[in-house]
């Protein structure tokens, strides 16, 4: 008799969603964490005396709908706020365009840089928005195992029939040629403002090492827009408390529903009988038994630390080692002794442009070039910079009066060709700083203190190879029947008993919840 | 009185010749109309220089398709291509990498710089193989509307999907690899060496403006192992006399069924009565009547200048507007009056005739960098080939010609150059770069003709010099290329059909779209 039905290996938000679905359905679940703290990735912690800061994963705002509701996690606790302003992009002119949510305040922002860009606005995202909803469609199925396609991929390709049929004839002819266009080749087609299609494009490169001029951006674009909470192509607002606290909720959702969570349990490794999963040993020699094992971490975690390479067919473990990760973004964390003044608002006692992600990229090219660098192992001189100011709305982060400012820096190669990042540390803090002095002069007097984390300090802390959020870059040719593992995408791995359901799955990164759903569907399906 | 013809072809191309060629087989009475005085488009061999014979754009030949050399007997009119068998690659450091067409001293030469690169190589050629077998039957397929098929898409379709469902998992797989994946990320799993990748990923890049680092040349790659040559898959060849000897052979081939092919008639317009093709207005203002007319031009030149806006749907003429051309490639052409000599191989001249300037990948990713902003790449990719080295024809005794394929170089210039001074600051870099290699090229060159993306359009007609009519990129490829809903070679336009590069299976000298083209046309039964 095993000591569970199921374990779960991480408790990060796609594996707190898996065992909340598995315990509704009547499992004895438990999920191992090896940290004292749920949420894996999408924490709160607090980075210097006083101030809090979501460490690792940002973007509340694509929690997807359908875990929001099926786990009723709003009972639970989870209020993702939503905010008017989407996106703030200053120009070094002291100029800005600010997306806001609702899209007549847009239309009048982009009026000051194009005026028939604003008028092709609406257009575009009622062009895309029936797109962004059919990807959605595509990003709760379980991928078929192409090329063979059975009746059993019908049932979830259901998810798929109503979006299909609101695309009509033509859109669907010109969805199918979107997927794996190049967003900047998209966005070409719309408008000719440089400036709005980088405000447009940040969203698409966010969480992948490629700029805006390579194939399958467009994808990329389509799936932030297909779950972000604002129904434009980037979410907006968060949780008081931070990522910590969406997660915190789910763990909450979780318990109510008899899951056990023990924190502090790191697992050693996976424990096999006859190549089957039946158990996991737990970093103190303990091993604990289940009927089935699904891991939350990363492939190349799961296949070559949790298990022994040696014990898995060749072809998998080559292909578990090509899997591209390659983390290209950095995390810097300031403490503020007062909110940041950018020249661009200059007089503006309203801060509510701020209240969204203020995104360092003042036109498509600046971000490509960004990118150019990694190409060669280096970091960039300008970086791209995704910055949120979380105190703007939630003052219990900091100290009265003072600030969070969180900065995801791209790109920042895990590696860099030449030399380790210990002799180059600074002065690519340098660079980010520099670089957002550009638009806020008076930034460096006011940083009280700075966490940074490289993408190697990333890998280190939160177990994410090359410090890659999504457990594995988003590309198409890790997408679908392709993720994680060509031949193994329907969350079964190799290994009888075992199961994946981290982002390193279809649909992939972000905290949407959505691999931790189709994982627990597929194995409610196999594992009685 | 106007004369009355069954098919007009707009465009003597080797694709407008080829479709000429099947509807005059098939007993129609055919017109072609070439702008220029003399047929082949972009595959021309012209005397430019007294005595040398240049390949002015296109210079070797693999992706012929062979169905076309056999049915319309093209070795009787005088094809005759040379396998290109080896080559040769220079690196920065003196030493180079030389491919044979043997598979040992292939593994030799190999293993010189990698014990396994040299076992993976064969093993890959046979992946490569494969895979070209796997597409191989979607290259000769009309593609369908993909949201509204119709019966014989959909039986094509089925056709696909069955055929699809017959290989392996792992090969469909590789397949997914080679359809989104960068040429680079894709070599890096299979190999370790710098200059074997590099020389590689050459044929991922040709024609692009894309990096080896872009994702989507992986495919260009395959699309590049789809040639054949006597039954071998990827095999490069030369015609003799030039590649214009194949156009010739094509012309000749669609003259010995009756075809006439008129030089120097630029084609205005295409004539519209009703929403129906009835003929052609050339720039003197004669009008020739047909029941059918064909295009052999690209989407834009198809579309946009030979027809008026009226005549198309909104959808297409968007469409069209945004399809991509982004030519790349420009070409220096030399009249030698010696033997150059790389530097890395000394006296050996035996591998000169095919030598590739990529000496590191990271070489190649700078060389796009440099154009992808606006401008050329001040050290250039260079696919140098010496015509001379096997057909001495193409030159006085003892001179040579050298026809050099150079990327990358944007369309789009400098607004604040001239053109001509922009042409001779790239002419001049494809020159620095390749002294680097061939320290006496400088002293040899008795005449130089620099093309750039603009001047190939400017002489060939190809919107914005993009050799294979518009870039192959998954979003340009079979039911997308040209347009969704326009792929099966016919117009809105009644009677009026497309038979270019600009539709699948897109560009390089296959003659694939214009024999599809032709076979669509008769299939209509119009005329």
């Amino acid at each position: 008799m095993s000591d569970y039905d199921v374990i779960i290996i991480g408790a990060g938000h796609n594996g707190l969603v898996a065992a909340n679905y598995l315990a509704k359905a009547g499992r004895k679940v438990a999920v191992l964490e090896k940290k004292s703290d749920v949420g894996g990735a999408a924490v709160s912690e607090e980075f210097a005396p006083g101030f809090k800061a979501s460490t690792c994963a940002g973007g509340a705002g694509y929690l997807s709908q359908t875990v929001i509701k099926e786990l009723k996690l709003v009972e639970h606790g989870l209020a993702i706020e939503p905010r008017d302003a989407v996106a703030f992009v200053p120009q070094p002119n002291g100029s800005h365009l600010t997306v806001w949510r609702d899209t007549e305040r847009t239309v009048g922002e982009i009026a000051k840089f194009s005026t028939s860009d604003a008028e092709a606005y609406p257009r575009f995202l009622a062009a895309l928005r029936p797109m962004a909803e059919a990807v959605r469609g595509l990003l709760e199925i379980t991928p078929p195992d192409l090329p063979q396609v059975g009746w059993s991929d019908f049932p979830s390709a259901r998810t798929m029939a109503g979006p299909m049929r609101k695309l009509g004839r033509k859109n669907f002819n010109q969805f199918l040629k979107t997927l794996p266009m190049p967003s900047a080749d998209l966005l070409q087609e719309w408008f000719e403002s440089d400036v709005l299609m980088g405000a447009i494009a940040a969203s698409a490169v966010r969480d992948i090492t490629w700029g805006p001029r390579e194939s399958g951006t467009a994808y990329t674009l389509l799936y932030n827009w297909a779950l972000s909470n604002t129904g434009l192509f980037r979410s907006s607002g968060g949780m008081r408390g931070g990522m910590g606290a969406i997660t915190g909720a789910i763990a909450t959702a979780a318990r109510s529903a008899g899951v056990e969570i023990l924190t502090d349990c790191a697992v050693a490794n996976i424990v096999l009988e006859a190549g089957r999963a039946t158990g996991v040993r737990l970093g103190n020699g303990e091993t604990l038994s289940a009927a089935t094992i699904v891991s939350s971490a990363d492939p190349r975690t799961t296949f070559t630390e949790l298990l022994d390479p040696g014990l898995l067919d060749l072809s998998v473990v080559r292909n578990v080692r090509n899997i591209k990760y390659r983390g290209s973004a950095a995390k810097i964390h300031l403490a503020l002794g007062a909110l940041p003044e950018f020249t661009a608002l200059a007089g503006d006692k309203d801060t509510s442009p701020l209240e969204g992600t203020i995104q360092i990229a003042p036109n498509m090219m600046y971000i490509q070039r960004a990118y150019d660098c990694t190409k060669y192992g280096d970091y960039s001189p300008h970086p791209y910079l995704d910055i949120e100011i979380p105190t703007l709305t939630d003052p219990d982060l900091a100290p009265s009066g003072q600030h969070v400012m969180s900065i995801t820096a791209k790109y920042a190669p895990y590696q860099l060709r030449n030399g380790s990042w210990e002799g180059h540390r600074e002065a690519f803090v340098d660079a980010v700083l520099s670089t957002l002095g550009e638009y806020a002069p008076k930034l460096r007097d006011s940083i009280l203190h700075k966490e940074v984390l490289l993408p190697g300090d990333l890998e280190a802390r939160f177990g994410l190879p090359e410090g890659n959020g999504s457990h594995g870059e988003m590309t198409l040719d890790q997408f679908l029947h392709m993720r994680p593992l060509p031949g193994y995408a329907q969350y079964k791995a190799p290994v009888e008993g075992l199961y994946l359901c981290g982002a390193g799955a279809h649909p992939g990164g972000g905290v949407t919840g959505l691999p931790g759903h189709n994982a627990a569907r597929e194995i409610l399906k196999h594992a009685k | 009185m106007s004369e009355q013809y069954d098919a007009i072809i707009i465009g003597g191309g080797h694709n407008g010749l080829t479709c000429a060629a099947y509807l005059a087989k098939a007993g129609r009475k055919v017109l072609v109309l070439e702008r220029r005085h003399l047929v082949g488009g972009a595959a021309v061999t012209e005397e430019i220089y007294p005595g040398f014979k240049f390949t002015v754009c296109s210079y070797v030949v693999s992706l012929l398709r062979p169905e076309v050399i056999r049915e319309l007997e093209l070795a009787k009119h005088g094809l005759h291509i040379m396998p290109l068998l080896s080559s040769f690659a220079p690196m920065e450091n003196g030493d180079y990498l030389l491919t044979h067409p043997d598979d040992s001293s292939n593994y030799h030469e190999l293993r010189r710089h990698s014990k396994r690169d040299a076992e993976m190589f064969p093993l890959f050629n046979q992946m490569m193989y494969e895979m070209a077998h796997a597409v191989k039957p979607i290259l000769a397929t009309v593609p369908p509307d993909p949201s509204a098929p119709g019966l014989r898409g959909l039986r094509d379709l089925n056709y696909l999907r069955k055929h699809v469902q017959g290989m392996s998992k792992k090969s469909f797989h590789c397949l997914t690899k080679l359809m989104t994946m960068s040429v680079s990320d894709f070599l890096d799993e299979w190999f370790e060496t710098d200059i074997l990748k590099s020389l590689m990923a050459l044929n991922g890049i040709i024609g692009t403006m894309l990096g080896p680092k872009s994702p989507g040349t992986a495919y260009v790659l395959l699309h590049h192992y789809m040639g054949e040559l006597d039954g071998a898959f990827t095999a490069w060849g030369a015609q003799q006399g030039g590649t214009g000897g194949v156009s010739e052979a094509i012309a000749s081939a669609a003259r010995s069924h009756g075809a006439e092919i008129r030089c120097n008639a630029h084609v205005e317009q295409v004539l519209v009565k009703n929403g129906t093709a009835v003929g052609v207005v050339l720039e003197n203002g004669d009008e020739i009547t047909s029941k059918v007319v064909a295009s052999g031009c690209d989407p834009t030149v198809t579309f946009r200048k030979l027809l008026e806006e009226k005549e198309l749907p909104d959808d297409l003429v968007s469409a069209i507007d945004n399809f991509k051309y982004r030519g790349s490639s420009g070409k220096v052409n030399l009249a030698l009056d010696g033997l150059p000599r790389f530097s890395a191989l000394g006296d050996d001249a035996s591998a000169q005739c095919m030598a590739e300037i990529c000496p590191n990948m990271d070489y190649l990713e700078r060389a796009y960098d440099d154009a992808v902003y606006g401008g050329f790449s001040k050290r250039p990719f260079m696919d140098v080939e010496m015509p001379t080295a096997n057909d001495p024809t193409m030159a006085p005794p003892g001179k040579h010609v050298m026809s050099i394929f150079v990327q990358y170089a944007n369309y789009a210039l400098d607004p604040y150059e001239t053109r001509d001074a922009q042409r001779d600051a790239f002419g001049n870099a494809v020159i620095d770069t390749l002294a680097d290699f061939v320290p006496n090229i400088k002293d040899l060159i008795l005449h130089k003709q620099v093309l750039t993306p603009w001047d190939i359009e400017q002489r060939v007609g190809l919107t914005e010099g993009n050799i294979f009519q518009g870039e192959l990129t998954l979003d340009q490829l079979f039911f997308f290329r040209p347009a969704p809903g326009y792929s099966d070679y016919r117009t809105p336009v009644k009677n009026y059909y497309q038979c270019g590069s600009g539709t699948h299976p897109g560009g390089g000298i296959t003659a694939g779209p214009g024999r599809l083209g032709a076979l669509e046309i008769l299939r209509d039964g119009n005329v």
